[in-house]
């Protein structure tokens, strides 16, 4: 059995962190750099920094946070939010990241999956898959039509290259809920990449009740950043429940 | 001591970098293949992939001062670095490595094509006695191809990708160390690993 993942999930704004629900209220949640830096003390296995600036405009991503925090660490960094060409994906690589997070830009060029894994490789690359549930019924959070189907979206990712699929359920995101089973079950056992689930984690059951259908990386945000949770704490128990987990 | 990154203007560049400043290093950036007189000791990163990184190599002529380097000053390669040593490597087409590693870079031979994550090395045999890493120790991952050797002669350590797949975790032969894992992105582990090699066969 291989290590669980804990990766703590981390979004950038204005040179802060911030941590909203549903992908909106965002308040302060702390300085990046130092922050990782404790994460990194608590044994985080990665780290996922999303800039959501760069995410809801043009600009380019903060790319000195980035440079910042991975002077400070070395635990690896998963860098996205708004990387829209490969230019920016360069940098992004050249300050510290190990991988590049891409969602948004998917819908409207997937030829940048192609140039970036022709230099770096399809490891390299973190596809975003944002969904929203209502009642059973799920669609993508970019796709306004509700007509693609999202296995189909996810095989094509495949096709084109990608390296691992980050999931996340947005309704669920800093509600601590839990995920949803069933549609995770249908995604594990469809697609066939290392997956990251992210969106609703408020306690160990619910971390518990994932692996228990086969998930084994998890993005945790809410959980860690306003919680008496830590990563240390949150892998204690899992190691305590039996679980392989790294200290 | 002089340590050199080489810069295959596709890598993971500024976390090595960082990696070593954290150890108190100052390390050379090596773009060019005369600035290897410069250094005591090579660091060739990962993070790429490997028709594109080395056609870069040939096309800016360091395959040949790369193997003059080795013959007595140390490198280590990490992952995609490290896969270069061997004599053939399968991602984006077929090339033709450095050859000092007599094996094969192919497509990983598991369901889910890519070891993502952290897994324990199980070391099969001691590299040096000053190489202070317990065994079962975990390590970074984050590859889709690997090594397979011909030999198991040059092989340090294996690392389990599931219950029927083992690959070669550390490999080393002359002055050559090779990781398939990224030590600079190891934590405490990594460190180890990267200040063992600073400190390698020096008097």
């Amino acid at each position: 059995m291989n290590f669980i993942r804990i990766i703590p999930s981390l979004l950038l704004s204005n040179k802060k962190l911030v941590k909203g629900k549903k992908f909106t209220n965002h308040i302060n949640a702390g300085y990046p750099s130092s922050t990782c830096l404790a994460l990194e003390g608590q044994k985080c296995d990665e780290i996922f920094i999303i800039d959501l600036d760069s995410y809801k405009s043009d600009k380019d991503p903060d790319f000195d946070s980035l440079s910042e925090i991975s002077k400070n660490i070395s635990t690896p960094i998963t860098f996205g939010g708004g990387i829209k060409n490969i230019e920016q994906a360069k940098k992004a690589f050249k300050c510290g990241a190990d991988k590049i997070y891409l969602s948004q830009i998917l819908f409207k060029d997937k030829e940048i999956i192609n140039k970036i894994r022709n230099i770096y490789g399809s490891q390299s690359i973190v596809a975003g898959i944002n969904i929203m549930s209502h009642n059973q019924e799920h669609h993508l959070l970019e796709d306004k039509e509700k007509n693609i189907d999202i296995l189909t979206h996810m095989k094509s990712l495949v096709q084109c290259g990608v390296g691992e699929i980050k999931i996340t359920f947005v309704n669920n995101e800093g509600s601590e809920e839990g995920m949803n089973l069933d549609l995770s079950k249908k995604i594990i056992s469809n697609i066939d990449l290392p997956i990251i689930f992210e969106g609703g984690l408020g306690n160990i059951e619910q971390i518990i009740d994932m692996i228990k259908i086969g998930a084994n990386s998890f993005a945790i945000g809410s959980m860690i950043t306003f919680k008496d949770y830590n990563i240390f704490k949150i892998k204690q128990h899992l190691f305590n429940k039996g679980y392989k987990v790294r200290f | 001591m002089k340590v050199g990154i080489l810069d295959y203007k596709a890598c993971n560049l500024g976390s090595v970098f960082s990696a070593l400043y954290q150890l108190g290093i100052d390390p050379i950036i090596i773009n060019n293949p005369k600035k290897l007189f410069e250094i005591d000791r090579l660091i060739i990163p990962g993070v790429g992939a490997a028709k594109s990184c080395i056609d870069y190599l040939k096309f800016n002529s360091f395959i040949e001062p790369i193997k003059k380097f080795l013959v007595n000053k140390p490198i280590l390669g990490i992952c995609l670095g490290m896969q270069i040593f061997a004599k053939k490597l399968y991602e984006n087409g077929i090339s033709e490595g450095i050859g000092h590693i007599d094996g094969e870079v192919k497509k990983l031979d598991t369901k889910i094509k890519f070891n993502i994550g952290w897994r324990e090395v199980k070391f099969i045999k001691k590299i040096d006695k000053k190489l202070n890493i317990e065994d079962m120790s975990s390590f970074y991952y984050c590859h889709s191809y690997y090594i397979s050797l011909k030999k198991n002669d040059y092989c340090a350590g294996m690392s389990y990708i599931d219950n029927n797949n083992e690959i070669p975790a550390i490999i080393y032969k002359d002055n050559f160390i090779g990781t398939q894992f990224h030590p600079e992105k190891s934590q405490t582990n990594g460190n180890k690993l990267l200040e063992f090699f600073l400190n390698w066969k020096k008097n």
